[in-house]
């Protein structure tokens, strides 16, 4: 009797042990997946800063994961435009449309972004459409540059395509400049562009210029900050854009006397916030619900499991162990969930797009630029004094990348 | 324990095991052994591939320009070999590229394979040709020539090009069209005395997680 009783209180110490042990063996599971694994990605390496947004741009870019590779060609894109550096947004420009232009399919990173346990961010970043049409947008300008309209004009193009899936229709390939534009390199080809013209008009209330084929001097204008995006939603699974109201809302040339009106042709904000939903959001929402599914699952089976083990039965024990098991797996599995949207951002994007052409005589204009305020006042302190240089060669288009934005 | 209590326990401590490690090896670097440098032949479609203009469709489309200049009766027929001069190529399609590439591996194929059925013109390089003709003409450098009469060769032909798409987007995809469309323009009577084209077609779908 004595000796069945030893044996019993073994057993039961046992299987005291190995249900602790079950227990800290899923907690240090969860603990290890919420945390993190010590194999993980390397530290980032320390930038030093030093001040030139393309240098530092460039340091951030040697830093940064592959995957994010076009988001800082974009940044530092935009930034040598600004500063006048073409060389370096062209390079940018080109190595983010490279990996942009394609088709992805059959790709890891895509794979895993979409899986439950991986963040969209883990995908290569393209960017939202309007910040890829941008890509597209501020490429064709450099084209322009080097003479090759039927180039720039092939970027407007795949511009309007970019924006053409957008779910209402009203808002598909609705960039006023893109058709303008696209008109007017076929015009300067020697081409009709009316079509083009008539779908431009068409896109804005605005009275579009008509096009002259002799005009020398190209002006490509932005003012206002971009959108930005964060995650909405109880798991932070929908995608949001945060557009801020720009102080300005138009601007001015003052060149040979005249007065070159600069309004603003397109709104990125505007493009940002009218593309409806993405199927990648159809995807988030499922991991949504899986999380919140799996961690009522893990309440229900780890109550069940306390309510289990106060029964103070053997087999009322056993169930406990299964229950809190089941709990804690659906636990670990609801954390591990990450339906959190892809919130990475081209973030020195310019709300308003403008432009116009001009004809103007060889030699050196000097010019002042002007934004104005939604009353139309001039903001003074955003007034600039510039000199435009007019080729002697008749056939170049000489172009002049206004912003006022400085990064 | 009985065995369904049993099942169950292992099954637990599998299942938490399987998502240690995944959770392990999901993380760091995609591909952390890289992929080797992979050697194509320019004509071979690579595992890197868009709807747009690739390098298989250059050659493609070059080497049936060139076949197809070479047996036109203008060229064939002619008793002295006839001078082109290369008009650039437009694109009027969506993909933004390298016109030349095209204008330039004609001009190098029939180079290479008409054995001097044709002479090209070195138009793009007027104005360095210009200047070295002016510092012959002022004596600033030797000339083996009388660098005084024209000599710069007139062209017979002239050859040209044009690149257009069509391009069709919806949710099964996007399908892009090329028409790549090349002429010989008679330069005296402007008679388009050769024309031939090549068209090709792509299409794809991207990964669900870009749309």
């Amino acid at each position: 009797m004595a000796q069945r009783k030893n044996e019993s209180t073994g057993r039961h110490t046992l299987l005291y042990f190995l249900r602790r042990g079950v227990v800290a063996f899923l907690m240090l599971a969860a603990f290890e997946l919420l945390t993190g694994c010590a194999s993980g990605p390397a530290p980032r390496a320390a930038i030093a800063y030093t001040g030139d947004p393309i240098i530092d741009g460039n340091a951030e870019l040697a830093a940064a994961p592959p995957k994010d590779r076009a988001l800082w060609d974009d940044r530092i894109a935009a930034t040598a435009l600004r500063v006048g550096n073409f060389d370096e947004a062209r390079a940018k420009l080109d190595d983010a449309i490279l990996q942009i232009g394609g088709i992805i399919a059959n790709n890891a990173d895509a794979a895993k972004a979409r899986s439950l346990f991986h963040s969209e961010e883990s995908k290569t970043f393209i960017g939202e459409p309007y910040e890829r049409v941008m890509d597209y947008y501020y490429r064709a300008i450099l084209y322009w540059r080097a003479g090759e309209p039927d180039n720039a004009r092939a970027c407007y193009r795949t511009g309007q395509l970019i924006d053409s899936d957008a779910e209402t229709h009203e808002y598909q390939s609705d960039y006023v400049l893109l058709d303008y534009l696209d008109g007017f390199a076929t015009a300067k080809l020697g081409g009709d562009g009316s079509d083009e013209y008539s779908r431009a008009q068409a896109l804005t209330k605005r009275h579009l210029p008509p096009y002259n084929k002799d005009a020398n001097v190209l002006i490509f204008a932005e003012y206002g900050e971009g959108p930005r995006k964060y995650a909405g939603g109880e798991y932070g699974e929908q995608l949001r854009f945060y557009t801020e109201p720009s102080r300005i809302h138009s601007a001015r040339l003052i060149i040979d006397g005249r007065r070159i009106a600069l309004p603003p042709y397109d709104d990125l904000n505007f493009q940002a916030t009218t593309r409806g939903g993405r199927v990648m959001d159809y995807i988030l929402g499922r991991k949504a619900v899986f999380k919140n599914a799996s961690n009522t699952v893990g309440d229900i089976a780890l109550i069940g499991a306390v309510a289990a083990a106060n029964n103070n039965s053997r087999d009322s024990n056993r169930a406990a162990v299964g229950l809190a098991a089941i709990g804690l797996i659906s636990k670990i599995a609801s954390a591990a969930t990450t339906p959190q949207a892809d919130v990475r951002t081209w973030d020195n994007l310019p709300q308003y797009l403008s432009f116009a052409a001009l004809q103007l005589s060889p030699g050196e204009h000097p010019a002042r630029l002007e934004f104005l305020t939604r009353d139309g006042e001039v903001a003074s302190d955003l007034t600039r004094e510039i000199t435009i240089i007019v080729s002697p060669d008749g056939s170049t288009n000489n172009i002049v990348f206004l912003s006022e934005l400085t990064r | 324990m009985n065995i369904t209590h049993r099942f169950l326990l292992l099954s637990s401590i599998a299942a938490a095991t399987t998502a240690f490690f995944a959770g392990c090896a999901s993380q760091g670097v995609q591909n952390p052994s890289g992929v080797p440098v992979t050697q194509m032949n320019a004509d071979e479609q690579g595992f890197v591939a868009g709807t747009g203009v690739e390098s298989q469709d250059l050659v493609t489309v070059t080497d049936k320009m060139a076949r197809s200049i070479l047996g036109t009766p203008a060229i064939a027929a002619s008793t002295t070999p006839p001078r082109i001069v290369i008009d650039p190529v437009e694109n009027a399609t969506r993909f933004p590229i390298n016109k030349d590439l095209f204008s330039d591996r004609i001009r190098i194929m029939l180079n290479s394979k008409s054995s001097g059925r044709v002479v090209f013109l070195a138009r793009d390089r007027m104005k360095t040709l210009e200047r070295e003709r002016e510092l012959k003409q002022t004596g600033q450098v030797t000339s083996s020539y009388d660098p005084n009469p024209v000599a710069f060769k007139g062209a017979d032909y002239f050859l040209t090009g044009k690149l257009e798409g069509l391009t069709t987007k919806t949710s099964a995809g996007t399908s892009d069209y090329i028409l790549y469309s090349f002429q010989l323009i008679d330069a005296r009577t402007s008679e388009i005395v050769w024309e031939d084209s090549a068209e090709i077609k792509k299409q794809g779908l991207e990964d669900a997680a870009y749309r």
